[in-house]
């Protein structure tokens, strides 16, 4: 495939899936668009690291090295500001900020919630490729 | 005894590649119970898997932790893959090769290869493969209790660094 | 060092076995790992889940099967001296005298309160011994 050819979101899919399948040791037919990485797939803080560097190494090409930032696909230290997170629950502050940082995900069930704890359980399979999607066309 | 399980660096390409050796003998007192005779069956010293894997995270530990001036609490976290085609037994030596294939603030992915050879033969075979991921425990493992001094590299790494005649290539500087 | 890790079997049935380890000071290579902050290495940790599989599968004719393959292993919490690793590990298959496990080991903490915590999840094979590479 030439390197500047765009990936459309099937194909997307099909790669974050084969990650998926390593980094979680999962079968293909496990891991679906609407599957919670935490929730369904039991995905804990390690696995997202190496889920992490796998993506990257799977969507950069010479010309266009893919780096994600800390905090770039899940914002860190959710805990630690108190504008964001009161009592343990996502202030109005705070869902603005999940909203504005992590547009790749669908918050509209969880504001009803608005658990901290709960927060990463939003991260599906299909907000993973939607992520990817936008940083390659970025 | 203590908690080393490679005996030398031989090479080290920093934040790229290092190379680390380990003797296997039958002085050293675990082979007895691994395994011990039993019954009719006579006493088999076999390497023990865990302890070859230990040796690459300790290859690779070091590697990583170089990388960052020793200054990262570096802890492994997660044994991606390893595969083990066949065993090693006293007389032999082990050959561990790792390189790093992602390093960030949060941790470190690395690669490795095992091999073996015996003694006087000069013929490396090619065993198995090691693959890892490493986090770096300040940045990474928020919740857990670490005591706030880098006690992952201390003093009995700088002894085995030294003997390999890598402390300047590694800054010693922690 | 001693190299039998598992202390006591709790239950055993043809497909599962939980076990226990104690961690104690008394242990000499707790000195080097670390200084200052003693706790069972990630790797003995897997050595206690392979005992554990090699008793339960002694039964199947083999009773010196090794590790050959690890999948996907992660470490969660520490171990420290006084608190016991409890590993539960299961029969997933088998195929041509090789065996697939799922084992999980957690924390026991005497005499405190909290839940006990995953110290070691993941997957491994256990084979027979192999002094040569399998040639083909």
């Amino acid at each position: 495939m030439p390197e500047s050819a765009v990936l459309t979101q099937d194909e997307i899919l099909e790669k974050t899936r084969e990650i998926l399948m390593e980094a979680l040791v999962l079968d293909a037919d496990e891991i679906k668009p609407d599957s919670s990485l935490t929730a369904d797939l039991q995905a804990e803080s390690i696995d997202f690291l190496d889920i992490v560097f796998r993506l990257e190494k799977t969507f950069s090409t010479e010309a266009k090295p893919f780096k994600i930032e800390p905090g770039e696909l899940f914002p860190d230290n959710l805990l630690e500001n108190p504008e964001w997170v009161q009592e343990g629950k996502l202030t109005d502050a705070g869902m603005d900020m999940l909203k504005e940082r992590m547009p790749h995900v669908d918050f509209s069930a969880f504001d009803q919630d608005r658990n901290v704890d709960k927060v990463a359980a939003n991260i599906t399979v299909a907000s993973l490729v939607t992520f990817i999607d936008r940083k390659l066309s970025a | 005894m203590r908690w080393m399980w490679i005996d030398q660096i031989v090479e080290l390409v920093p934040g790229q590649r290092m190379v680390a050796i380990k003797n296997v003998s039958l002085a050293e007192e675990h082979l007895h119970d691994h395994f011990a005779a039993d019954g009719e069956l006579d006493a088999l010293p076999v390497y023990p898997a865990s302890l070859l894997i230990e040796g690459m995270a300790q290859t690779a530990g070091i590697l990583v932790g170089a990388a960052r001036d020793f200054k990262e609490k570096v802890i492994l976290a997660k044994i991606m893959r390893a595969v083990l085609d066949c065993d090693v037994f006293p007389g032999q030596t082990i050959r561990y090769e790792a390189s790093i294939e992602n390093l960030d603030t949060a941790g470190a992915a690395t690669k490795g290869v095992v091999s073996r050879t015996e003694a006087a033969s000069g013929q490396w075979d090619l065993i198995g493969h090691i693959d890892l991921l490493f986090s770096h425990a300040d940045q990474a493992m928020s919740g857990v209790d670490v005591p706030e001094h880098n006690f992952v590299f201390g003093e009995n790494l700088k002894i085995i660094l030294q003997s390999a005649g890598l402390s300047a290539a590694v800054g010693a500087k922690h | 060092m001693r190299f039998n890790l598992i202390d006591t079997v709790l239950e055993q049935s043809p497909d599962r076995i939980v076990a226990i380890k104690q961690v104690s000071l008394a242990e000499e290579y707790l000195a080097d790992h670390f200084p200052t902050f003693p706790v069972l290495p990630g790797v003995l940790m897997v050595e206690t889940m392979v005992q554990a599989a090699r008793i339960l599968l002694s039964d199947r004719g083999d009773t010196r099967l090794v590790l050959g393959e690890i999948k996907g292993l992660k470490f969660g919490s520490f171990v420290r001296p006084g608190e016991t690793l409890a590993v539960d590990v299961t029969v997933t298959g088998s195929e041509d005298g090789t065996y697939q496990c799922r084992g999980k080991g957690r924390v026991l903490r005497h005499g405190r309160d909290g839940p006990d915590e995953t110290a070691v999840s993941g997957r491994f094979t256990m084979r027979p011994i192999r002094r040569a590479l399998p040639s083909s």
